[in-house]
């Protein structure tokens, strides 16, 4: 059997290892824009091929498959999706794990996504307005904002997948340092429409949404077109620096707690976050016309407004994520990816072993927002610490060249997995690896990562932080207010803006 | 007892911000702390820029001096006394330093607050490495502390005494600014969140591309040493320190002087502000009706740390007016939150009788105040503490009461929930092991 991957980064390196994994002994194959050191060599031990090649490329990745011959073909991250890979390679009959391009409009186009959870009346919904251009953002907003308070506290968005970056959360509450906060959001709303003028696949630039609060979570499935299948909960963190602060990335680390669910959350929160998901599938399947065959996750947030409520979708796994959960996976990877190509994921047993993970990512300093300085670093690991400390190693945005030389590409370098009972037990393991120096960058230029991932504090913050508005949405059910927000403006009267947003995006009914 | 706050923007676009506005305010939340001196030093245009000025944080800085401040990193403070911080080195390098406490280096509280930030200049310039420079500093200076510094390396550097006697705590806002405080109720103030606190012998460091921290490894385990006067005087009730919430512990000192010593009486009632908390615990046990006693007239001025005497009995006549329909024919418990010179206290006493208090039995919120602070609180003189030379017996007669007592060491532990080998009780008279 051989089975052909794409994508390079530590998700990737995840995806290769648990197919090396699989009973079937696949020879596996894979095509990625820089050398992930870790696939290679999977790669090589399997005897299959390992090509450098765009992966937005459709012709280029659909030619590789049938020239190796492939059997099937995974795809990684959401990029691919976008440019109707997944279409391409199907379309020469060669079955693909990836989500097609209209279908990944859920997490393509954030304002689509929210569009299509509005239009099928779809729970856990937050208030948004999109925008073409900066100069009808700032003048909307300021026309509106006194008709809809929600616009004072507010996230900033790209309207589109951009790599998880140009995310602003903006609580206008402080009257006394409005100024500063409107000149602020202001000039990211023209930074977000520079960034996105680099995008020309969707129209929409600006997305404006409701600020939520609560504990976030990830939720992946795997979906086979009539079935979607839940996988752990999974807890990323976005903030790149300890104590949560600082810019967004792609994710810092992420941990499970023992078991399918974290630590903080309850088995109806589960349920529900899963109906979510399940629903935005099927809806996106009604609007395209097409089956959905891959992986999809939720990035969710537990709020006090509408409980368990959807943030963004991705069209893939997580990552690190993704990480978390094929560590944790004890079915072999290849009958699901068989079964999801022939739609018969519901009569198949999924596993997954009931043991605490924590993912770390170790990112070049730059990383995330200046990523030139990020970019260009020798480095190295040394293994035999890595295996000592009880860890685990996924590459990420490093090339291997043909010397044999490791460099860094910008991104997060690699990400380090370790198991316990406890989080805590497996954070433990990856912090004492890196003090103990498993990592290096030989010209001397600085590492980080978080501390604080899996650790006892955070896990005490994101409990209290949970339970909170646990109380707070679980009152409002009982009013039966969950959802209902309503204003009431001088002159104007009362106002419902979760009616007013129906009625604008359903034509009329409310 | 200064209060600090340093605020650090990240990613992209960083250089956007304008702080000056958000120290302000979060100094003017700090005010408690300090109210003879006020100072704002902010990072922009590739340099270092001061405004030092006299008295409260609302008169020293105008709308015309925060809008013309540039910077989009930013340090503030605060002081009780006039102060020769905050220190700015020159050479070998352009730092500015703001500390709480006192570090045991030089002389003086300002010669050592300027020789520690001497040494962390000479450090960094020295080993390129700002965190390991402070992390060694603070390992090598023992004493009770908190400092932030700010380089012209845009590196915002934090650190705590090996036995956490001075409070720090960190902040965030949404994805772009972290800060690091005196007290958690200054970043509420600012719409942050607050996150948790400096551990003692943690140094924290910002720089423009990561937050790294260090723990300081000393040759010899120090003791915790958490100054317990923050928790019964200092800090503002809405604050939390070392995760232990203030109103709390003030509650639960008005509850153990209930216990402790009980009275008969009609009411209860708080010296505001600060006795508030213990006038409603202690009601809550006595099951004696808490009822608020004074109003108050102008802006909030700190008795007990007021230089001179005039302003001291100024001070009290501006902030204390009895509401006599409280008090009048009433017998009453009247509880103040600490006891130095009693100059405070006789005059209020003697006001209540005035209007109609019948007996008038006085209870303090904390122990006798009876040695100075060893980490720099300005306490008077030790021949100028009553407490040192009456006992209760003696107090309630100076000050005209009926029954005076101060709160046990022992209940101010249990209040504050702490054991007694982790608390600094110097003031009290207790002496470290």
């Amino acid at each position: 059997m051989k089975i052909m991957g794409v994508g390079g980064g530590s998700r990737e390196h995840a995806l290769a290892e648990a197919i090396a994994r699989s009973g079937h002994e696949p020879k596996i194959f894979w095509a990625s824009e820089s050398r992930n050191p870790g696939i290679y060599e999977i790669v090589k031990q399997t005897g299959g091929e390992y090509a450098l090649a765009k992966t937005t490329d459709p012709m280029r990745i659909a030619s590789l498959a049938e020239g190796w011959k492939v059997d099937m073909v995974v795809i990684g991250p959401e990029e691919p999706n976008f440019h109707g890979v997944v279409d391409e390679v199907e379309h020469r009959g060669i079955p693909c794990i990836g989500a097609r391009r209209s279908l990944s409009i859920l997490e393509l186009s954030k304002a689509e996504m929210r569009r299509i959870q509005w239009r099928y009346g779809i729970s856990g919904k937050l208030l948004f307005k999109t925008y073409r251009s900066y100069l009808d953002a700032v003048k909307d907003l300021e026309e509106h904002s006194e008709l809809l308070s929600w616009l004072q506290n507010v996230a900033l968005k790209p309207a589109r997948q951009a790599g998880g970056k140009g995310v602003k959360v903006v609580e206008d509450a402080q009257i006394y340092l409005h100024s500063e906060k409107s000149q602020f959001k202001q000039r990211h709303m023209r930074w977000l429409e520079d960034y996105m003028s680099g995008y020309t696949d969707i129209e929409d630039k600006i997305l404006v949404e409701e600020k939520v609060w609560g504990p976030e979570y990830t939720l992946q499935c795997f979906v086979d077109g009539r079935t979607v299948v839940g996988m752990p909960l999974v807890q990323d963190n976005k903030h790149a620096h300890e104590y949560d602060i600082g810019p967004e990335t792609g994710g810092m680390g992420s941990y499970t707690g023992k078991g399918f669910i974290l630590p903080f959350m309850t088995w109806e929160e589960y349920e529900r976050s899963l109906k979510i998901v399940r629903s935005m599938v099927e809806a996106v399947q009604r609007e395209t016309g097409e089956r959905y065959h891959g992986f999809i996750a939720g990035q969710m947030m537990l709020t006090e407004i509408e409980g368990p409520t959807l943030i963004e979708m991705y069209s893939r796994l997580g990552d690190p994520e993704g990480v978390n959960v094929l560590a944790m996976l004890e079915t072999d990877l290849v009958d699901i990816l068989e079964a999801i190509i022939d739609e018969r994921l519901a009569s198949l047993k999924i596993r997954f072993s009931e043991v605490a993970t924590v993912v770390k990512a170790v990112a070049p300093k730059g990383y995330p927002d200046f990523r030139d300085l990020a970019k260009n670093h020798p480095a190295a690991v040394d293994e035999r610490i890595v295996e000592k400390s009880g860890c685990k190693l996924y590459w990420g945005s490093a090339h291997l060249d043909d010397s044999g030389q490791i460099t860094t590409r910008g991104s997060r370098l690699l990400e380090l997995l370790a198991f316990g009972e406890t989080p805590q037990e497996a954070s433990q393991k990856i912090e004492d690896c890196l003090a103990r120096g498993a990592v290096k960058l030989l010209d001397g230029w600085g590492l980080f990562h978080r501390s604080d991932i899996g650790g006892e504090e955070m896990l005490r913050k994101r409990a209290e932080v949970a339970e909170r508005v646990r109380r707070l949405y679980t009152y409002r059910e009982r009013r039966g207010i969950l959802g209902k927000r309503i204003d009431w403006i001088p002159k104007v009267g009362k106002l419902d803006p979760v009616r007013e947003l129906t009625k604008e995006l359903t034509g009329g009914e409310a | 007892m200064p209060g600090l706050i340093g605020i650090y923007p990240f990613g992209l676009g960083r250089e956007n911000w304008r702080l000056a506005r958000f120290v302000y305010y979060g100094l003017l939340a700090l005010q408690h702390r300090g109210q003879e001196l006020a100072a704002i030093i902010t990072y922009g245009n590739g340099d270092l820029h001061g405004s030092i000025k006299e008295g409260f944080v609302d008169e020293a800085f105008t709308e015309e001096t925060l809008n013309a401040m540039p910077g989009f990193i930013g340090i503030g403070y605060v002081s009780p006394s006039p102060s020769q911080q905050p220190i700015l080195v020159e050479a070998p390098m352009r730092i500015a330093l703001i500390g709480d406490g006192k570090p045991k280096l030089g002389n003086g509280i300002q010669d050592s607050w300027r020789a520690f930030a001497e040494r962390l200049a000479d450090e960094i310039s020295r080993t390129g490495d700002a965190l390991s420079s402070a992390r060694r500093l603070i390992e090598e200076v023992d004493g009770g502390y908190s400092f932030i510094a700010l380089t012209e390396n845009q590196e915002l550097i934090a650190g705590r005494d090996l036995h956490g006697v001075k409070p720090l705590e960190v902040g965030s806002l949404g994805f772009d600014l972290g800060a690091i405080v005196s007290e958690s109720s200054a970043l509420d103030v600012l719409g942050m969140e607050h996150i948790t606190h400096v551990n003692p012998g943690e140094v924290v460091k910002f720089d423009p591309y990561s937050i790294e921290k260090a723990k300081a490894k000393p040759e010899k385990k120090p003791n915790l040493s958490r100054c317990s006067f923050e928790y019964v005087y200092l800090a503002r009730p809405d604050s939390t320190i070392d995760g232990i919430g203030v109103y709390e512990v003030r509650e639960r000192i008005g509850m153990l002087l209930a216990k402790e010593k009980p009275v008969k009486a009609d009411v209860v009632i708080g010296i505001p502000e600060t006795a508030i908390p213990f006038s409603l615990g202690y009601s809550k046990v006595s099951g004696i009706p808490a009822s608020l006693g004074f109003i108050t007239t102008g802006r909030k001025v700190r008795t007990a740390i007021k230089p001179s005497l005039f302003e001291r009995l100024m001070g009290v006549q501006l902030k204390l007016n009895p509401i006599r329909c409280v008090i009048d024919g009433r017998d009453l418990v009247l509880i103040d939150d600490s006891v130095v010179r009693g100059t405070t206290l006789r005059n209020t006493v003697w006001n209540m009788k005035r209007r109609g208090a019948r007996r008038i039995h006085v209870r303090i919120g904390s122990p006798a105040i009876t040695a100075p602070c060893p980490h720099g609180i300005e306490i008077p003189p030790p021949d100028e503490l009553i407490a040192r030379a009456l006992d209760e017996k003696e107090i309630a007669e100076v000050v005209g009461a009926d029954s005076f007592s101060f709160l046990s060491i022992s209940g101010l532990c249990k209040a504050i929930g702490l054991k007694r080998n982790q608390l600094c009780l110097a003031c009290w008279g207790c002496e470290k092991r």
